[in-house]
């Protein structure tokens, strides 16, 4: 009997340990319970990838590829210097394979991982704890109130790209849409983004705009009546226009330019009513290898990383 | 008088069984665990299909392979008491009673004087609003017995009814089973594995055997 | 007479008590202080703010009638079925028995992925139902659709192993007593496992409830129609952190009221044999 109460108390002892351990380790650290990654919103089932030539059936509006003026910079690093972990706006989900690529190329024996979410849930997530190095923000609303939340090293918010948004169809265009004005048709189906995700910021903007200047308050009506789903993050709209569950949908230029021929059919919104979103990088005031996290944003603000997001349909800073 | 014969290819061997009661007459079959006697009992209550055979009891045929007649359960007027009572626990001892004359969808003042007849029959009419769940192995026995007899079955037949009594409720068992086979003049089959009790209840005994009936006899009655 | 003093306890009997004290509290606070400190982020004036809310309202009653709606249908439909499953062997019952499993192993994105692919408009099914104006994705019946296809296994596996637990006897009893097999199953088999059928019945509804992969997936996110509680706490995490806070508030809510629900009912042991 004493012999398994002996027993006993030593693996009371040990276990009681390691929870503790694991509790303390847990409050310090980042609060992992509130973490909420990409992975409710589901894998899209269409991968882009980058097409140098986009095809379109409607007017375009070519991106002009001018490259910005830094030069390439000479790499100062440390080999043990770690992985960088990047909260990304999810619209670059498509980019981030070259993009981790070309970070590579340029810091051999360096890499980057990205956590790829809708920029409000990032936000949120930082706000609560959570770690980062970089922060690549898909909205200027965000990037300030992380800004004034002290949550970047100062002198490190940079715009990083800009993107439009644009109207996508499935490949066979059920119903049969050839210009804006047709997203008020009744029995059209319509997928945007929330209010809260960046490009359903700029959705809502352009069809503000568009109504104001050209179609009037009852186009609006309608199109918000023709809306069945607003999505957490903006891949997941692309993935039910292209699954042709629904007619239309609003998403950033980046995501049609990039998408394989044939995926899509697109509606342009016209320069004057769209909204240009600008996207920005910064440093976290919170992480640990701030030199590296330096050294991802030169990248991607570099001849070599613009040109991955310039292949990809997003616009020079 | 009721007339059995049935073939079924069970598992570990043919079931070969071919025997005949008489009215206010018991049956005993005996025979090793597996013999194929609770299989018997299935047979001729309908929960079980055999292969071939023939079934008739009361002047009218309920089973005949040869010219398709296969009354259903439900249908077949036998009151069968199973192992261990099966008395529903989520019911009170009437209402248990009362089980069969309700599925019967009988008159409500019939049904009240048959369950009244029978717990007065059975001795448990204190019982009556107990839920059964709480009831000794004698009680539930007893229960048992008025329920099955309560739709007045044209043939009784009981599976190990003593099993897990104790001496005094054994006796007062086989005394009500021989009872109401008597007045009610039916035929009666019983399982029992305890020669004690075959001889104090029966009066003629086949010995079963992997299928088969190896012996019958009669019982003579007990001092 | 020699006066017994009682035996000094022994050092690793007191280091054991400590020890599995410790551990006792450590896993307790583990899984109570995240819950707490929902309730400590807001202030009793916010909660009640955000109740007025129509968004928060519009979630609370979409979610609690979508999952009665669902739970309802799965028992009318599964309890029968399981029945009818445990009673009979026929060819195949092992594959339905794996079958049935199946929506708890699967992430639930990737069961509104497939149910997308099957019931959407461009799908295999959804396309005929398509022609006759029919749509299911992206409508309140598809989260309907949602919640059964994930929760439904909380009921059936409940229901399964009730009815194989169940001794027969009373099932044959009542029908050689001249009861048919539905009468039968609705006068002793429901009765007699009444108590776990309704603690597999609260499970399910809870899991309905907290429903977000497959519903987000399949139904998509519209106010008043497809925006259920736990779709309103992820959307609403940025923007109105209050409102997210309250809806999870509420979820915890009714979560602790499941838990004490199905405590009670599962106490209730079925008559084996």
């Amino acid at each position: 009997m004493t012999e398994r109460k002996h027993h006993l108390s030593i693996i009371c002892i040990v276990s009681a340990f390691l929870i503790m351990t694991a509790l303390l380790a847990g409050c310090t650290g980042t609060s992992s319970e509130q973490k909420v990654t990409g992975a409710p919103t589901g894998t899209p089932v269409v991968m882009y990838e980058a097409v140098t030539t986009p095809l379109r059936v409607a007017e375009v509006t070519t991106a002009p590829v001018t490259a910005p003026a830094t030069a390439t910079p000479k790499p100062e690093y440390t080999p043990a210097d770690g992985t960088v972990i990047a909260y990304t706006a999810a619209s670059l989900k498509g980019a981030s394979g070259k993009l981790a690529e070309g970070y590579a190329a340029m810091y051999p024996g360096r890499s980057v991982v990205f956590n790829l979410d809708g920029t409000q849930a990032l936000t949120t997530q930082v706000e609560n704890g959570a770690y980062a190095d970089v922060f690549i923000s898909a909205s200027p609303k965000y990037t300030k109130q992380l800004t004034s939340g002290k949550y970047f090293v100062d002198g490190t918010v940079k715009t990083l790209t800009t993107n439009y948004v644009i109207v996508i169809l499935p490949a066979k265009n059920p119903a049969g849409i050839t210009s804006l004005a047709d997203l008020a048709k009744p029995g059209v189906k319509i997928a945007r983004a929330a209010s809260t995700v960046p490009v359903g910021i700029a959705t809502d903007a352009a069809i503000g705009n568009l109504a104001s200047s050209t179609y009037g308050q009852a186009w609006n009506d309608s199109v918000n009546r023709n809306t069945v789903t607003y999505e957490t993050s903006e891949p997941s709209v692309a993935t039910k226009v292209a699954l042709g569950e629904v007619d239309a949908g609003f998403v950033y230029e980046s995501t049609s330019t990039a998408a394989k021929t044939g995926t899509y059919q697109s509606v342009t919104i016209p320069k004057s009513d769209n909204y240009l979103q600008t996207y920005s990088i910064a440093v976290m005031s919170g992480s640990g290898k701030k030199s590296a996290a330096k050294d991802f944003e030169n990248y991607m603000l570099s001849d070599a990383g613009q040109q991955v997001l310039l292949s990809y349909g997003f616009r020079p800073a | 008088m009721l007339e059995v014969t049935i073939q079924k290819k069970l598992r570990d061997f043919p079931l070969d069984i071919s025997f005949s009661v008489d009215d206010s007459s018991i049956l005993v079959l005996m025979g090793d665990n597996g013999a194929g006697k609770s299989t018997t009992l299935n047979i001729i209550a309908g929960l079980v299909a055999p292969d071939e055979g023939m079934i008739r009891f009361n002047g009218s045929t309920i089973f005949d392979s040869g010219s398709g007649i296969d009354v259903p359960v439900e249908q077949r007027k036998i009151g069968y008491v199973l192992q261990r009572s099966a008395v529903f626990p989520h019911l009170s001892v009437s209402e248990n009673i009362a089980y069969g004359l309700r599925a019967r969808h009988c008159d409500a003042a019939v049904i009240e004087e048959r369950v009244g007849h029978w717990l007065d029959w059975m001795n448990i009419r204190e019982l009556a609003g107990v839920p059964a769940a709480g009831l000794s192995g004698g009680q539930k026995q007893r229960v048992a017995l008025a329920r099955a007899l309560a739709t007045g079955p044209l043939l009784l037949m009981l599976d190990e009814p003593f099993s897990g009594l104790d001496n005094e409720s054994r006796r007062s068992v086989r005394e009500v089973v021989r009872e109401c086979v008597a007045d009610l003049k039916i035929p009666c089959i019983m399982v029992t594995h305890r020669l004690g009790d075959a001889r104090a209840t029966g009066d003629r005994i086949c010995t079963v055997s992997r299928g088969r009936i190896t012996g019958t006899g009669d019982l003579a009655p007990d001092q | 007479m020699t006066p017994s003093s009682a035996p000094a306890r022994p050092l690793h009997s007191i280091i054991a008590t400590a020890g599995a004290s410790l551990l006792i509290l450590a896993v307790t606070l583990y899984l109570v202080l995240p819950i707490i400190a929902l309730f400590f982020r807001t202030t009793p004036e916010l909660f009640l703010a955000s109740l007025a809310n129509p968004e928060v309202t519009s979630a609370l009653l979409l979610s609690l009638a979508t999952s009665v709606i669902s739970l309802i249908i799965v028992i009318l439909v599964g309890t029968p079925f399981a029945y009818i499953h445990c009673r009979n062997t026929y060819p195949g019952k092992v594959i339905v028995d794996t079958v049935i499993d199946l929506p708890l192993v699967l992430p639930p994105a990737v069961a509104g992925m497939a149910l997308l692919v099957l019931y959407g408009r461009a799908g295999f099914i959804g396309q005929y139902a398509n022609i006759f104006g029919i749509s299911i994705a992206f409508t309140t019946l598809a989260v309907i659709m949602a919640q059964i296809f994930v929760a439904s296994p909380f009921y059936l596996r409940q229901a399964k192993s009730l009815f194989d637990q169940l001794d027969p006897a009373y099932e044959l009893t009542a029908r050689t007593l001249g009861a048919s097999p539905a009468r039968v199953f609705a006068t002793v088999v429901v009765p007699l496992t009444a108590g776990g059928l309704i603690s597999g019945a609260v499970m399910t509804f809870g899991r309905a409830l907290g429903e977000f992969g497959a519903t987000i997936m399949f139904a998509g996110n519209l106010p008043g129609v497809t925006q259920t509680m736990p779709l309103a706490v992820y959307v609403n995490m940025a923007g109105d952190f209050n409102a997210g806070l309250t809806i999870s508030i509420l979820l915890v809510l009714i979560s602790f009221a499941i838990m004490i629900a199905v405590r009670y009912y599962a106490k209730t042991e079925v008559p084996h044999a």
